[in-house]
C-alpha cells in the first residue's frame, strides 16, 4: 500500500478534508497517513499571520482622492464614420431632398392656386366670346332684314324667288338658334323677343308642307307681323354700330 | 464625492466615455479587499497601502482591455496580486544585497536559533508569530503570493494561476513548496513546544 505524499496531503487539506476524496479515504484506512496528516493539519492550522488593522469607512475615498490626480480623463469616443458621417451624410440628403420635394409640391399647388382665378376672370369677362357673339349677332341680323326685306316684296308667283327665301331660312334658323341660346343667357329681353319671334317665322319659312306660295307668305306677314318684325330688327341692329370693338360693350354677356 | 448605485460595468462604460469622476464609485468599492490581499502578500501596511494604489491606477490605465465579460473585481484583484508581488520581488532583491553585503549565509540560521531560543520566552513575549513572519520571508514571491491566496484567500489552484499567470499545477506546486517550507522553518517551535 503506497502512502500520500506530501503534497498530496497538502492538496488534501484545502480541499476542506474532502473524506469522500481518494485522499480522504486512504487517510481514514492508513495510520501511517493519517499520521501525517494530522501534524500538517496542526502546523497549517496553527499558523497565525499579522492582520491589517480595519480600514475606516473613509478608507476608500482617502484612496481615490490620492488617485484622482494622477488619472487623466479617457477621450470621448469618436464615432465610426459608418456610424456617424455616412447617416449624418444620409440624413441631411434625406432633409434636402424633402426639402425640394415639398418646395415643388407648394410651388405646383401655389401655381395651381393662382392659375384658377386668372381662369376664371378670362371666362367672367367673356371677351372674345363675346366679341364673336356680337359679329355673329350682327351678321345675323343683317341677313334677317334682308330676308325679311325680301319677303315683303316677294314675288310669291316667281318660283325662282322663293325657293332661296327657303334656303336662306333654313340657313338663318340656325343661326338664330345659337343668337336666341346666348340671348336666353344674357339679361336683354328685347333681343331675346325679337330673336324668338324671329326664330317662329324662320321656322315657319323653312317648314312649310305644302312649300311656300303666295298664301303662306301672306298669312306669314299677317300673323307673324313680319313688317314690325322687321322694325325690331332694324332697331336691334341699330345698336350694333358698324365696326364696334368688343372693348366698348362691356361685360354685358350677350346684352348689347 | 463620489457617486455610487451604478454597477461596475456601468461605471466602466461611463470612465470610458470620458467621465473621470465615475471611476471613484469602483475605487470606493474594491479598495478594502484590495489593501487585505495586499497587505497578506507584502506583509506590511505601507506597502499594502502603495499597491492599492498601484493596483488601482493600472486598473485605470488598461480599463479599455477589459472585457465585459469578465467582473470587475476579480480583474482588479489579480492586478492587486501582480502588484504585490512586484513589491515583494523588489523589497527581496533589496534585502538580499543588504544581507549579502552585511551578513554571512549562517547568519540567518543563526537569528532564527536567536529568536528560537527559548520558547518560554518567545511564546512569553508573542514573538512566534514575528518567527512566522520570518518563515514567510524565507519564501520566494511566487510562493508566498500563492500560499496567501490558498491559505488566507481561499482561492483555488485555477485561480491563483490566473493572478500569478501561471498554470493551475504549477500554482499547486508553489503552494505546496510554500507549506513544506513554512513547516520546516517553523519545525523549531513544535520541537520546542
Amino acid at each position: 500500500m503506497s502512502h500520500l505524499r506530501e503534497e498530496e496531503l497538502v492538496e488534501y487539506f484545502y480541499t476542506r478534508d474532502d473524506a469522500g476524496a481518494p485522499a480522504g479515504r486512504h487517510v481514514a484506512d492508513c495510520v501511517e497517513c493519517a499520521e501525517a496528516y494530522a501534524a500538517l493539519r496542526t502546523d497549517l492550522e496553527e499558523m497565525e499571520f499579522a492582520q491589517p488593522s480595519a480600514r475606516d469607512a473613509d478608507y476608500g475615498e482617502r484612496v481615490w482622492e490620492s488617485l484622482a490626480p494622477k488619472l487623466q480623463a479617457y477621450p470621448a469616443p469618436r464615432r465610426h464614420w459608418l456610424r456617424s458621417g455616412f447617416w449624418m451624410g444620409l440624413s441631411y440628403a434625406t432633409a434636402c431632398g424633402l426639402l425640394v420635394t415639398s418646395a415643388f409640391i407648394a410651388g405646383t399647388l401655389w401655381e395651381k392656386n393662382q392659375t384658377h382665378p386668372v381662369t376664371a376672370t378670362t371666362s367672367a369677362s367673356s371677351a372674345p366670346k363675346e366679341k364673336v357673339v356680337l359679329v355673329v349677332l350682327g351678321d345675323h341680323l343683317d341677313r334677317s332684314e334682308r330676308l325679311l326685306v325680301e319677303l315683303k316684296h316677294a314675288d310669291v308667283d316667281s318660283a325662282e324667288m322663293v325657293s332661296p327665301l327657303r334656303d336662306e331660312a333654313k340657313s338663318l334658323l340656325a343661326a338664330n338658334r345659337v343668337c336666341l341660346k346666348s340671348a336666353t343667357q344674357g339679361d336683354d329681353p328685347e333681343l331675346k323677343t325679337a330673336l324668338d319671334n324671329l326664330n317662329r317665322l324662320l321656322d315657319e319659312l323653312a317648314n312649310q308642307p305644302e312649300g311656300l306660295n303666295s298664301a303662306a307668305i301672306a298669312r306669314l306677314q299677317s300673323e307673324m307681323n313680319s313688317d314690325g318684325l322687321l322694325f325690331e330688327v332694324r332697331v336691334l341692329r341699330s345698336r350694333i354700330p358698324e365696326g364696334q370693338s368688343l372693348g366698348s360693350t362691356g361685360a354685358g354677356g350677350g346684352k348689347i | 464625492m463620489v457617486r455610487m448605485g451604478k454597477n461596475d460595468h456601468a461605471v466602466i462604460e461611463a470612465v470610458l466615455a470620458g467621465d473621470k469622476e465615475a471611476y471613484g464609485a469602483l475605487v470606493v468599492r474594491h479598495s478594502e479587499s484590495l489593501f487585505r490581499v495586499a497587505f497578506r502578500i507584502t506583509r506590511n501596511e505601507a506597502d499594502a497601502d502603495d499597491v492599492v494604489q498601484e493596483a488601482l491606477l493600472r486598473g485605470y490605465q488598461k480599463l479599455a482591455s477589459f472585457r465585459a465579460e469578465s467582473n470587475f473585481g476579480t480583474w482588479i484583484y489579480r492586478i492587486a496580486v501582480r502588484c504585490a508581488l512586484d513589491r515583494i520581488g523588489r523589497r527581496k532583491v533589496d534585502e538580499s544585497s543588504r544581507v549579502s553585503d552585511e551578513t554571512s549565509p549562517e547568519l540567518q540560521e543563526v537569528q532564527v536559533a536567536d529568536w528560537a531560543a527559548g520558547p518560554d520566552r518567545l511564546l512569553l513575549s508573542g514573538e512566534i508569530g514575528a518567527m512566522q513572519e520570518t518563515a514567510m520571508h524565507s519564501l520566494t514571491a511566487t510562493e508566498r503570493t500563492a500560499f496567501v491566496l490558498r491559505h488566507m484567500e481561499d482561492c483555488t489552484t485555477e485561480e491563483i494561476g490566473a493572478a500569478l499567470g501561471i498554470g493551475p499545477n504549477a500554482a499547486k506546486q508553489a503552494v505546496f513548496r510554500a507549506v513544506r517550507k513554512l513547516r520546516a522553518r517553523l519545525a523549531v517551535l513544535r520541537v520546542r513546544t
